[in-house]
C-alpha cells in the first residue's frame, strides 16, 4: 500500500543522545551523559529526554506550543509510557504509534498524512533507552546477560522532527505502509535475520507500486538491521524477489565506532535511522532517499511462548530540494 | 521462501561464536575459582579449626555476600561478560541474578519493586532445587 504526498515537508529536527556504552560517530544537538537524567529510574529518564527534545525542536523552529498542530510519538516501553507521560507536558492533541524500530518511518507516515488533510505543523517524537529496553526485553540491566556477536545494542536517546505544509528543502514523497512479515525465525538475539524479511518484502512492494527500480534512489537506507542483517537484506532481495541492490546502508551500523563492530552487530532502536539520516546522509550529496524502519515485534511473553518473531517494515521515499 | 533456506543465508553471513574459546575461558575461570574456595575452605578447616561441612557452608555464604555486593557496585556484569559461564554457573551467578533483578525494581518500592521481582530469575533455581533435593533424599531414604 503506497500513497503519495504533495504538501509534507521536513523543516527541522532536534536529537539528543543520552549515554551509550559504545562511542558514537554522530554529533547530536544534545548530549545528556546520564541514563536517568537526574530522575528515579531509567523509564522516566527517557521520559525527560522526550521533553527535552520536543521543547528543543520548538525552540530551534521558533515555534510555539499553539503553532502545533499534532504530536505523534512513540517509544519501545510497554504503553509507550516516554511517549504519553511526555505528552501529558504539553498542551497538543497526541497520537501514539508502536512499531518497535519502525517507529520513525511510521510516524512520518501518519504525520503525511495528516498534513494531506489540513494539519499544518506536526511534531513526530520517538526515542530509545537502552537499559530501559534490556530491562524489559530481556534480562536486568545488572545481570550483563552475555552477548551473541549479531546481537545489536539499543542506542539510548530521542529524536523530534517537525513536518510541516510550508514549503522546506526536504519533501516526503511517498510512503508503503508494510506487511507484518514471519518466516518462523525465533532467535531474538538475531533481530537482523528477524526483520530482513519484512525489509525486503516493503522495499519489494515499494518498488511495483511506484514502478521504480532501486536504481531511482541515490540511496536506499534501513534502519537497525546491523552489519550481518543488511548483507542478509541483500543476498535475500536477490533470491527472492530477484532485485539487485547496491546503494543500501544500514543506519544502526553506522552508529557506534567500527572497532566495536568485532563484538556486536552495530545498533538498535528507533532513533538510529533519523539520527544517521540527518547528522550524515543529509550532509552527503544524496538527492533521492528510500528510509526504511525496519521493527521486530516480539515480546519477552510472545518469546516465553515459544513464539516465532514477527516484523514489520514501513518505507518512507524522501527527496532532497536544494 | 522457507524457513530452512532463510536459516542458510542467515548461517552463512553472520559471524560464528566462538564456542570453543568460550568452553575454555567457562572452564578455567570456575575451576580457579573452586580451587580457591576451595583452599579457603581448607584454611577455615587448619588454622580457625572449623569443621570441615561449616567451613563449606561459609565458603559459600562467602561466595554469595561477595558477588552480590560486586553487583551491587556495578561491577559484576562486566566480570561475567569476560569469564562467562565460569561464574554464572556456580552460586556466584545464583547470587547475581539475585541482585541485579533486586536492583532493577528498587525505584518500584520495597513491596511491588523489589520484594516480588527479586526472585524472577533466581526463583526457578530456587524451586526446582527444593523440588530436586526432596526427590534424591527420598531416593537416598530408600536405598
Amino acid at each position: 500500500m503506497t500513497l503519495n504526498f504533495k504538501n509534507s515537508y521536513i523543516l527541522d529536527i532536534y536529537s539528543l543522545l543520552g549515554r551509550n556504552e559504545y562511542n558514537v560517530s554522530i554529533k547530536p544537538d544534545k548530549l545528556i551523559y546520564d541514563y536517568y537524567d537526574e530522575e528515579k529510574s531509567v523509564e522516566q529518564g527517557e521520559c525527560k529526554y522526550q521533553i527535552r527534545t520536543i521543547k528543543g525542536i520548538l525552540k530551534k523552529t521558533k515555534m510555539n506550543i499553539e503553532d502545533i498542530d499534532v504530536l505523534v510519538g512513540g517509544d519501545l516501553q510497554s504503553q509507550l509510557f516516554a511517549s504519553s507521560f511526555s505528552a501529558r507536558k504539553f498542551d497538543i492533541p497526541h497520537i501514539g504509534l508502536y512499531s518497535a524500530c519502525a517507529t520513525f518511518t511510521e510516524s512520518l507516515l501518519v504525520s503525511s498524512l495528516l498534513l494531506e488533510n489540513g494539519c499544518k505543523n506536526i511534531i513526530a517524537t520517538t526515542s530509545a533507552h537502552n537499559l530501559a529496553s534490556e530491562k524489559q526485553f530481556r534480562f536486568p540491566i545488572e545481570y550483563g546477560a552475555l552477548r551473541k556477536k549479531v546481537n545489536t545494542f539499543t542506542a539510548t536517546g530521542s529524536v523530534s522532527t517537525l513536518l510541516t505544509k510550508n514549503k522546506s528543502n526536504i519533501k516526503i514523497e511517498s510512503a508503503t505502509i508494510g506487511k507484518v512479515v514471519d518466516l518462523g525465525f525465533t532467535d531474538a538475539n538475531d533481530f537482523g535475520a528477524c526483520m530482513a524479511p519484512s525489509a525486503a518484502k516493503t522495499i519489494y512492494e515499494h518498488l511495483k507500486d511506484t514502478n521504480r527500480t532501486p536504481d531511482y534512489y541515490d540511496l536506499i537506507l534501513t534502519g537497525d538491521l546491523g552489519i550481518y542483517g543488511i548483507e542478509i537484506l541483500k543476498e535475500y532481495l536477490k533470491k527472492e524477489y530477484k532485485i539487485n541492490v547496491k546503494n543500501i546502508l544500514d543506519a544502526g551500523s553506522m552508529i557506534y565506532d567500527e572497532k566495536y563492530l568485532d563484538t556486536i552487530a552495530g545498533a538498535s532502536g528507533p532513533i538510529c535511522l533519523p539520527l544517521i539520516l540527518f547528522n550524515k546522509i543529509l550532509k552527503e550529496n544524496y538527492k533521492k532517499i528510500l528510509l526504511v524502519g525496519t521493527g521486530s515485534l516480539h515480546s519477552k511473553t510472545s518469546c516465553n511462548l515459544s513464539e516465532s518473531i514477527p516484523s514489520i517494515s514501513h518505507a518512507v521515499s524522501i527527496e532532497v530540494i536544494k | 521462501m522457507k524457513l530452512e533456506e532463510y536459516k542458510k543465508i542467515v548461517k552463512s553471513i553472520s559471524k560464528k561464536e566462538d564456542k570453543l574459546k568460550n568452553v575454555l575461558i567457562s572452564f578455567l575461570i570456575g575451576g580457579l575459582l573452586g580451587l580457591l574456595m576451595e583452599l579457603l575452605a581448607v584454611f577455615l578447616n587448619k588454622k580457625l579449626n572449623i569443621p570441615l561441612d561449616t567451613a563449606y557452608m561459609w565458603v559459600t555464604v562467602f561466595l554469595v555476600v561477595s558477588s552480590s555486593i560486586l553487583t551491587g557496585l556495578g561491577f559484576f556484569d562486566k566480570v561475567v561478560s569476560f569469564a562467562k559461564c565460569g561464574l554464572i554457573v556456580p552460586t556466584t551467578g545464583f547470587a547475581h541474578a539475585m541482585t541485579s533483578a533486586a536492583i532493577d525494581h528498587e525505584s518500584e518500592g520495597l513491596i511491588k519493586g523489589v520484594g516480588s521481582n527479586m526472585f524472577k530469575l533466581a526463583g526457578s533455581i530456587i524451586i526446582y532445587g527444593v523440588v530436586g533435593a526432596f526427590f534424591f533424599a527420598l531416593l537416598k531414604g530408600v536405598m
